[in-house]
């Protein structure tokens, strides 16, 4: 793997000092003890059943200036940048493709996580995001109005606390209506972590860290569903799991998940509809600067004629 | 897959072939196709097996070193997939053509294999905190027929269950570093237990159906394909010791969806439970057929066949 | 001079070889189906699998109106060999043994009779154990012959080592991996022992002028062997597919 030179990457041997701390050596169950409290809430005070697409959820519009459309989604700490460009060729093609394509790519900002820096370089798990990303959108985007062209997606993870796939997908989502992208229905996506018999929906760090860890007691189910919706034609575009659970517990949460998806369509739709009315005012105010600076002109033109009359 | 071109015509004719519960190759939408399986085909591996189904070819070797274990799993060992698509298969993937392909498999694997239900990373632990076996698993495809990750998957499995790992004869500690001795006999060696490894089963919508082991032809024909991982029972493997442990429901350790299109929530609760009675068979079936093939290798020198069939 | 004990007071080499015995050549034509054509071909424990695709239409950049394009891709599975590979082709020695292929393989091909077309032929070493690459040639060669691509006459490698009995000079042909590592002299040569000409000439380490032509004459004489054996599966393929298929047309 390529280092990065300018910094001092320290002995290879080396390990990071939290290892030693005490919030490392805690065991698989102190840490499970440490997610819910005795009221059987979450460390951030939510139920187990309640996401943060409720209360914690801010999304916006036209963050960079630069793109086509951009989006910015934050679920309390997990804080998302989308950006998507303007249709471009397919670069290095011989072949003409009927469909137009999706360029997707997520990156993970250097300090967005709490274990480990990110490398520069794109690493395993940014292409396995990317490529979900990209299987998550492709069936929302009306691919046939821009044969041989390319839609650029990027994302951006500047905090990373559970459920980034999810808002990934919500703030490509967001990210391709605001660049008035062809799209079929708006795309929604949520995510939860399985820890035996307990469901967390929309998942913090932590929690997803546990889930993934395998459990010592045979048979217990564990692990992470993301799954992403087009709500109002009823399709899934993604379902995504990683651990170890038996069926009826995926069949189980599938029905959370669709709720869930469903809830956050009207946030969505909301910020749409503000950009729309906001799109109107500005565009009425133009105007009526313009029809303004035209009574203007048009009153010093009639100065002048009336001077150039005179003289 | 690459270079294969389908009329509208030919698609209609898969399409209601499918809706007929009858293929254009006689199966019916839940069988496979026939298979052929050869463990120990490479002698410089630790284990290794060669899988062909119907035309797609699938080398798998895995090779063993040792390794340290990551901080925060001292008693886990380490596995690592790797898989190459071979010019071999279509001159597509020359040079780095097959990457993208051969990385969405490699993921799909790992995701797997990931829990320890799955697979029990603890029996590749050697001293803890301080040494363990990394398993390199090196997937070579050779021909692409269609259905590339159930067939990883099955090759995958038997060339786990061929693995043999040399028994740590001595250990010398000095000043904190260990210096391990192997054995050097290539017998006195022990088998991984992968029972309950898991299998991938594709099914590839087609229509409004799902069939199981799509040929490169159904593969084009449909949008969308759903990767389901299943893990194994581990009766079907090591049957002396069958009567100790209960039998265990098969677990899912990773869902996945391939191609362009969606499908609606009932079709993919349908498929995944298709998926599991797919899954158990042919879990059945590859146990049957490493353990008689182990019996074969007992007593007389194998004949190995290699590619020469 | 090392090499003195790559030969037992017997005159047996370090895997019970005769000096001038080839190891066990076997193969297969026709091993898959998707390539137009294919050969798998076993050369002691050495093991390669040859694909030939083609002629089709070469690509822009690469056609020329004078003959057909020679594409050659040697990768190593990461398997292969003793310790683990890290990349499977890429690297330096596969990228110049994909070079010294087409070099062979062009020497064979009637390369005038398709002009403006491209050939790939993708060569993969499953299991290496010394004269990797000569077994991809000999395999290549079955492979374009059972894609039916007109050649000028078989195209053979063959390797040679050079040791010592008694204070005589006494080359070993058809060096083996144990013999490579031993730091001996190999002479790698491709040739078309029909009409008898070198397509290609490798050699590591040193050697005496002296010695040179024993070395090599004792190396042609492998290519000889090696056709023979090459020509005998091609014929026995094919006597096997024409039965088999008049069975099917009965």
């Amino acid at each position: 793997m390529p280092l990065d030179y300018r910094r001092f990457n320290g002995p290879d041997d080396s390990v990071s000092y939290k290892r030693f701390t005490d919030n490392y050596l805690k065991s698989y169950d102190e840490l499970y003890e440490e997610l819910i409290d005795k009221n059987s809430r979450r460390k951030d005070g939510r139920k187990l059943d309640e996401a943060r697409s409720m209360c914690m959820f801010f999304a916006r519009t036209d963050l960079i200036s630069q793109a086509k459309g951009s989006a910015y989604i934050e679920l309390k700490k997990t804080k998302v940048v989308c950006s998507v460009f303007d249709p471009r060729e397919i670069p290095h093609q011989n072949e003409f493709s009927q469909l137009g394509q999706l360029y997707c790519e997520v990156k993970f900002a250097p300090f967005s996580c709490v274990r480990q820096r990110r490398p520069h370089a794109p690493d395993a798990e940014e292409r396995a995001l990317s490529v979900a990303l990209r299987q998550a959108l492709e069936p929302a985007v009306c691919r046939h109005l821009f044969p041989n062209y390319q839609v650029d997606v990027f994302v951006y993870i500047l905090e990373h606390d559970g459920a980034c796939l999810a808002a990934a997908i919500n703030a490509a989502g967001l990210a391709l209506a605001n660049a008035s992208v062809p799209m079929y229905d708006i795309i929604t996506a949520c995510s939860l972590a399985i820890i035996g018999e307990k469901v967390f929906v929309d998942p913090t760090e932590a929690e997803e860290h546990l889930a993934i860890m395998s459990p010592d007691t045979e048979g217990t189910n564990h692990g992470i569903i993301t799954m992403s919706m087009m709500s109002e034609l009823k399709q899934v575009s993604d379902f995504m799991q990683i651990g170890s659970m038996d069926v009826q517990c995926v069949t189980k949460v599938m029905e959370i998940l669709e709720k869930e998806c469903e809830t956050i369509v009207p946030n969505i739709q909301k910020v749409l509809v503000l950009n729309v009315v906001q799109c109107f005012n500005q565009r009425k105010q133009l105007e009526a600067e313009a029809k303004e600076r035209e009574a203007a002109l048009n009153a010093k033109m009639e100065e002048w004629k009336k001077i150039l009359n005179a003289g | 897959m690459a270079g294969l071109l389908l009329s509208p015509t030919e698609k209609v004719f898969i399409l209601h072939g499918v809706q007929d519960d009858y293929r254009s190759d006689g199966r019916s939408n839940i069988d496979y196709r026939p298979m052929e399986l050869e463990t120990d085909v490479v002698s410089h591996a630790s284990g290794s097996a060669r899988l062909r189904l119907a035309n797609t070819d699938i080398l798998v070797g895995v090779k063993t070193e040792i390794d340290v274990p990551k901080p925060d799993k001292p008693d886990c060992g380490k596995l690592e997939f790797f898989v190459d698509c071979s010019a071999n298969a279509t001159p597509e993937f020359e040079g780095r053509g097959g990457e993208q392909l051969a990385n969405s498999i490699s993921n799909m694997m790992q995701k797997a294999y990931h829990s320890s239900q799955a697979f029990n990373l603890k029996q590749l632990c050697i001293f803890e905190g301080k040494q363990c076996w990394k398993l390199y698993i090196d997937i070579l495809i050779l021909e692409c027929g269609g259905n590339l990750c159930d067939a990883v998957s099955l090759a995958v499995k038997a060339a786990l269950f061929n693995t043999r790992i040399p028994f740590v004869k001595a250990a010398l500690m000095d000043g904190g570093n260990i210096d391990l001795q192997l054995s050097d006999d290539p017998y006195d060696s022990k088998l991984l237990d992968v029972g309950s490894a898991p299998l991938l089963v594709t099914l590839c919508k087609i229509g409004d159906k799902c069939v199981v082991d799509p040929s490169a032809e159904e593969e084009n024909c449909s949008v969308i394909s759903l990767i389901v991982g299943l893990t194994g029972d581990r009766k079907y493997y090591y049957p002396k010791d069958a009567d100790k442990q209960q039998s265990v429901e098969s677990k899912c350790t990773t869902i996945g969806m391939n191609g362009p299109g969606s499908v609606a929530p009932k079709t993919l609760k349908d498929a995944i439970n298709q998926g599991i009675v797919a899954a158990k068979s042919l879990d059945e079936a590859l146990g049957q057929a490493l353990l008689k093939e182990r019996q074969q290798n007992i007593g007389i020198k194998k004949h190995s066949y290699g590619f020469l069939k | 001079m090392p090499g003195p004990d790559l030969l037992s007071s017997q005159g047996l080499r370090l895997d019970g070889r005769r000096p001038n015995e080839l190891r066990r050549i076997r193969c297969k034509l026709g091993v898959f189906t998707q390539p137009d054509g294919s050969a798998y071909l076993e050369q002691g424990n050495t093991k390669v699998l040859a694909a030939v695709y083609g002629p089709h239409q070469a690509s822009k950049s690469k056609s020329t109106t004078e003959g057909v394009v020679v594409n050659c891709q040697y990768s190593m599975a990461t398997f292969s060999t003793g310790e683990r590979k890290n990349r499977p082709r890429g690297d330096r020695k596969s990228q110049e043994m994909s070079l010294h292929l087409r070099q062979a393989l062009t020497a064979a091909i009637k390369t005038e009779l398709y002009p403006r077309s491209q050939i790939d032929i993708y060569v993969e070493v499953l299991q290496a154990d010394g004269g990797a690459y000569c077994a991809g040639v000999n395999a290549a060669s079955l492979a374009l012959i059972d894609a039916g691509i007109p050649l000028r006459a078989y195209a053979c490698a063959c390797s040679a080592s050079m040791a010592w009995r008694n204070g005589e000079p006494e080359p070993l042909l058809d060096v083996g991996h144990v013999e490579e590592a031993a730091g001996g002299v190999v002479l790698t040569v491709a040739s078309l022992p029909n009409t008898g000409s070198i397509a290609l000439l490798e050699m590591s380490h040193r050697l005496h002028m002296d010695y040179f032509k024993v070395v090599l004459s004792r190396a042609m004489q492998g290519c000889r062997d090696i056709e023979i054996i090459l020509d005998k599966a091609v014929r026995d393929h094919l006597a096997e597919g024409w039965t088999k298929q008049d069975v099917v047309t009965i």
